[in-house]
C-alpha cells in the first residue's frame, strides 16, 4: 500500500550512479552515464572482430598464418605476403566491415523507429533502386558512370520518391512504407527487364549488383562509406538519449519534452545515408540489416537499443559470410549476398522462433 | 488517513493551466470546439463523461500533445506551444493511457526517463536526479522493486511505476489519462490514494476517470463533458445529481451520500425508460 507518511529522503552525500551504469565525470560540467554491460559486450565484440579479421586476412588460395598476418600489418614480412594481405585482402575486408556495420546499424535504427523487428531500410525500396540504377549503368549506358555512383543516385532517388509520394505524412506513417514498397517493386522489375534485354555476357557482368558482392569494390566508394559510417556512429552516440525514447509512445516522448518529429527525421537520415553508401559499395545485402541487429539484441538480452553492438555484429556477419563465400568452393567465389541469405536466413528464423516472447519489437 | 507528514519538495512551485477557446480536431472531425477551461490550482480535477466525449482529446490538448486548430492553452500565462517543449516538460507531466515501454527495462530505468527534461548530453546524472528518483520510488512505494523488470510486475505496480516516472519529472502539474483503467479494485485504490498524496504536496492534478463514484470520492473538482462540451463543473457534492448522470450516460439512478466519507454514490442504476 502507499506510504502514508512520506518524508523527504535524506539528501545523498555523494553522487552514486544507478545500478548497472558507470558514471563518467569530466570536470564539473559533464556527467555521462554508460551502461556497464554495453562496455563489456562491445569490447568482446571488438576483440572477436579483430581476431576474425586476422584469420580472414590469412585465408584464401594462399594461406598465411596469423603470425605472418600480424607481421605484415606491423610493416614486416616478405613482399609476397605484403602484397596478398595489404593489396588484395585488406581492402576487401574493410569493405566487408564497413558495409556490414552500415547495413546493421541502419537496420537497428529502422527497427526501433518502426517498432518492428522485421523492418529494414530495404522495405522502403532503397536496395532495389540502387540495384536498378547500378545495373542500368552497366547494361544500358555502356558505363557512362561508375555503377557505384549510380547505386548511390538510385538510393537517393528512392528516398526522395518515397518522401514525395508519402506527402510528408511522417516517417512512421504507413504511406511512407507503402510508397517505399511500391518503389522497390518497380525498381526490381526494371532490373529484371534490363537484364532480360541484353546479351548474356553483359547480364553476367551486371549480376553481382543484383545479389550483392564484395569482389573488386570501388576504393573511392569504400573510403566515402568509411567516413559516412564514422559520422553516423558519432551521430548515434550524440543522440543516444533521444533515440532511447523511440520505443515509447508519441505522447510519452512529447510529454518528456523531446521533439518526436526531429528524432525520427534524424534517425531516418542516418538510416538512409548508411544504407545508400553501403549499397553503393556492395549492392543489396539487406539481410545483414535483419540478422545483425537481431544478434545484437540477443547479446544484450533484449535490453535497450544496441546500436553500437549492431554495427559490430553486422560487420562480423558480413566478414565471415564473405570469408565463407570466398573459401568454401574455392576457386569459385560465391557472392556475399548469397551467403548471407543461405546462412543468415535459417539463423534468423531460428532466433525469431526461439525468442519471440522476450521482445516487443 | 490524517497522519500525513509531508514535507514539500523544495522545488515544487505552483503552475496554472487553462484553455481559451480551444478547438481540437482529429483530421477534419471536430472533437472540441471553443472550449474554455481552467484547472483549479493545487486540486485534483476529474474529467468525466461518456466514451468519445473528448476527455482524452482535451487532456492531450492541454498537454500540447495534440495541436489545437484554434484557441490557446496557457501554461503560467503563456501559450504552451510558444514555450520550448523541454521547459514545458519541467512544469507539466502527462501519463498517457497506452504504456509502451522499451524492452527489458527495470523500474528504476523507467523512472529515470522522467528526468529526461532535466538532463542534457553532458549532464546525464546529477545529484538532483538521484534525489528525485529516490523520492519517486519512495512516494510510489516501489523501493523494494526498483531493480525488477517492468513486465514482471502486476498491473497496479506497473501503473505506480509509470506514475513514479511522472513524479520524478518534478512538475507542479500532472495530467493522467485513465490511470486506473484495467486495474482491479485494490489496485485502483492504491493509485487513487497516491494521487491524493501528490495533491497534498501542492501539485495540481487532472485525471480522466470512468468510474463516477471514484471521481466523486478522490477529486476536489469535477468537469463533466459530453460531445466535446462541458456540461457542468464544480465540487462533486455540488454538481452530482440524478439529472447529470442521466444526461451524461443515459441511465437513471439514485444518489446517496457515502456513510463514511459523505461523497455521492450511485445506487439502483437502471436503463432509462423511454
Amino acid at each position: 500500500m502507499i506510504n502514508q507518511s512520506l518524508s523527504m529522503p535524506d539528501t545523498p552525500t555523494s553522487n552514486t550512479s544507478p545500478n548497472g551504469y558507470r558514471l563518467v565525470s569530466i570536470g564539473q560540467h559533464a556527467q555521462i552515464l554508460i551502461e556497464k554491460e554495453a562496455i563489456v559486450r562491445n569490447t568482446w565484440l571488438l576483440l572477436v572482430l579483430f581476431f576474425a579479421s586476422i584469420i580472414t586476412l590469412g585465408s584464401g588460395t594462399m594461406a598465411i598464418s596469423p603470425k605472418e598476418v600480424v607481421d605484415v600489418l606491423l610493416g614486416q614480412g616478405d613482399t609476397m605476403n605484403q602484397f596478398v594481405v595489404k593489396d588484395l585482402r585488406l581492402p576487401r575486408l574493410l569493405a566487408a566491415i564497413y558495409t556490414g556495420a552500415a547495413f546493421s546499424l541502419a537496420g537497428c535504427l529502422m527497427q526501433t523507429m518502426a517498432r518492428n523487428r522485421l523492418a529494414t531500410p530495404g522495405i522502403i525500396g532503397i536496395d532495389n533502386a540502387a540495384m536498378a540504377f547500378a545495373v542500368s549503368s552497366i547494361v544500358g549506358m555502356s558505363v557512362s558512370l561508375a555503377p557505384s555512383f549510380m547505386a548511390l543516385a538510385g538510393a537517393a532517388t528512392a528516398t526522395a520518391l518515397a518522401f514525395g509520394l508519402a506527402g510528408g505524412s511522417g516517417t512512421r506513417g504507413y504511406r511512407f512504407i507503402v510508397a517505399g514498397i511500391g518503389i522497390g517493386a518497380i525498381a526490381g522489375a526494371v532490373t529484371q527487364l534490363l537484364l532480360s534485354q541484353v546479351s548474356i555476357d553483359v547480364a553476367n557482368s551486371a549480376y553481382p549488383w543484383t545479389v550483392g558482392s564484395l569482389s573488386a569494390r570501388d576504393p573511392f566508394m569504400v573510403n566515402t562509406l568509411s567516413i559516412g559510417i564514422a559520422i553516423c556512429v558519432i551521430g548515434c552516440l550524440l543522440f543516444s538519449r533521444q533515440f532511447a525514447l523511440l520505443p515509447f509512445s508519441d505522447q510519452v516522448i512529447t510529454g518528456l519534452g523531446a521533439n518526436i518529429k526531429h528524432i525520427r527525421i534524424l534517425a531516418l537520415i542516418l538510416c538512409i545515408t548508411l544504407t545508400g553508401l553501403a549499397v553503393a559499395v556492395a549492392g543489396p545485402v539487406g539481410l545483414v540489416a535483419l540478422v545483425g541487429p537481431e544478434i545484437a539484441r540477443v547479446l544484450s538480452r533484449y535490453r535497450g537499443i544496441p546500436l553500437i553492438s549492431s554495427a559490430l555484429t553486422g560487420a562480423l556477419v558480413m566478414m565471415l559470410s564473405d570469408l565463407f563465400g570466398r573459401t568454401v568452393l574455392s576457386p569459385i567465389e560465391l557472392p556475399v549476398g548469397i551467403v548471407t541469405a543461405v546462412i543468415g536466413g535459417p539463423y534468423l528464423i531460428w532466433i525469431l522462433v526461439r525468442r519471440s516472447s522476450r521482445s516487443s519489437l | 488517513m490524517t497522519a500525513t507528514a509531508f514535507k514539500q519538495k523544495p522545488n515544487t512551485f505552483s503552475a496554472s493551466l487553462s484553455a481559451d477557446k480551444l478547438s481540437l480536431k482529429h483530421g477534419k472531425i471536430s472533437i472540441i470546439d471553443q472550449l474554455n477551461v481552467t484547472l483549479p490550482e493545487g486540486q485534483v480535477t476529474a474529467i468525466v463523461g461518456p466514451n468519445g466525449c473528448g476527455k482524452s482529446t482535451l487532456l492531450n490538448g492541454l498537454s500540447r500533445v495534440h495541436t489545437p486548430s484554434s484557441g490557446v492553452v496557457m501554461l503560467d500565462g503563456k501559450d504552451i506551444h510558444s514555450l520550448p517543449s523541454k521547459e514545458v516538460a519541467r512544469r507539466l507531466a502527462l501519463l498517457p493511457q497506452d504504456t509502451l515501454a522499451p524492452d527489458g527495462i527495470t523500474i528504476e530505468e523507467l523512472i529515470r526517463f522522467g528526468r529526461h527534461p532535466h538532463q542534457s548530453l553532458l549532464r546525464q546524472w546529477a545529484m538532483d536526479d538521484q534525489e528525485a528518483i529516490k523520492y519517486a520510488l519512495q512516494a510510489a512505494d516501489l523501493e523494494g522493486l526498483k531493480d525488477r523488470l517492468l513486465d514482471t510486475l502486476s498491473g497496479g505496480q506497473r501503473q505506480r511505476a509509470w506514475i513514479a516516472m511522472s513524479i520524478a519529472q518534478e512538475t507542479p502539474l500532472l495530467l493522467l489519462d485513465e490511470p486506473t483503467s484495467a486495474l482491479d479494485l485494490g489496485h485502483q485504490i492504491e493509485v487513487f490514494e497516491l494521487i491524493r498524496n501528490l495533491s497534498r504536496q501542492g501539485k495540481t492534478l487532472a485525471m480522466v476517470v470512468h468510474d463516477l463514484p471514484s471521481a466523486c470520492r478522490y477529486s476536489d473538482h469535477i468537469i463533466a463533458m459530453k460531445e466535446g462540451e462541458i456540461l457542468t463543473q464544480g465540487s462533486p457534492k455540488d454538481i452530482m445529481t440524478k439529472e447529470l448522470v442521466r444526461e451524461l450516460y443515459g441511465v437513471d439512478c439514485d444518489l446517496m451520500p457515502d456513510p463514511m466519507t459523505g461523497s455521492p454514490i450511485l445506487i439502483n442504476i437502471r436503463r432509462l425508460k423511454s
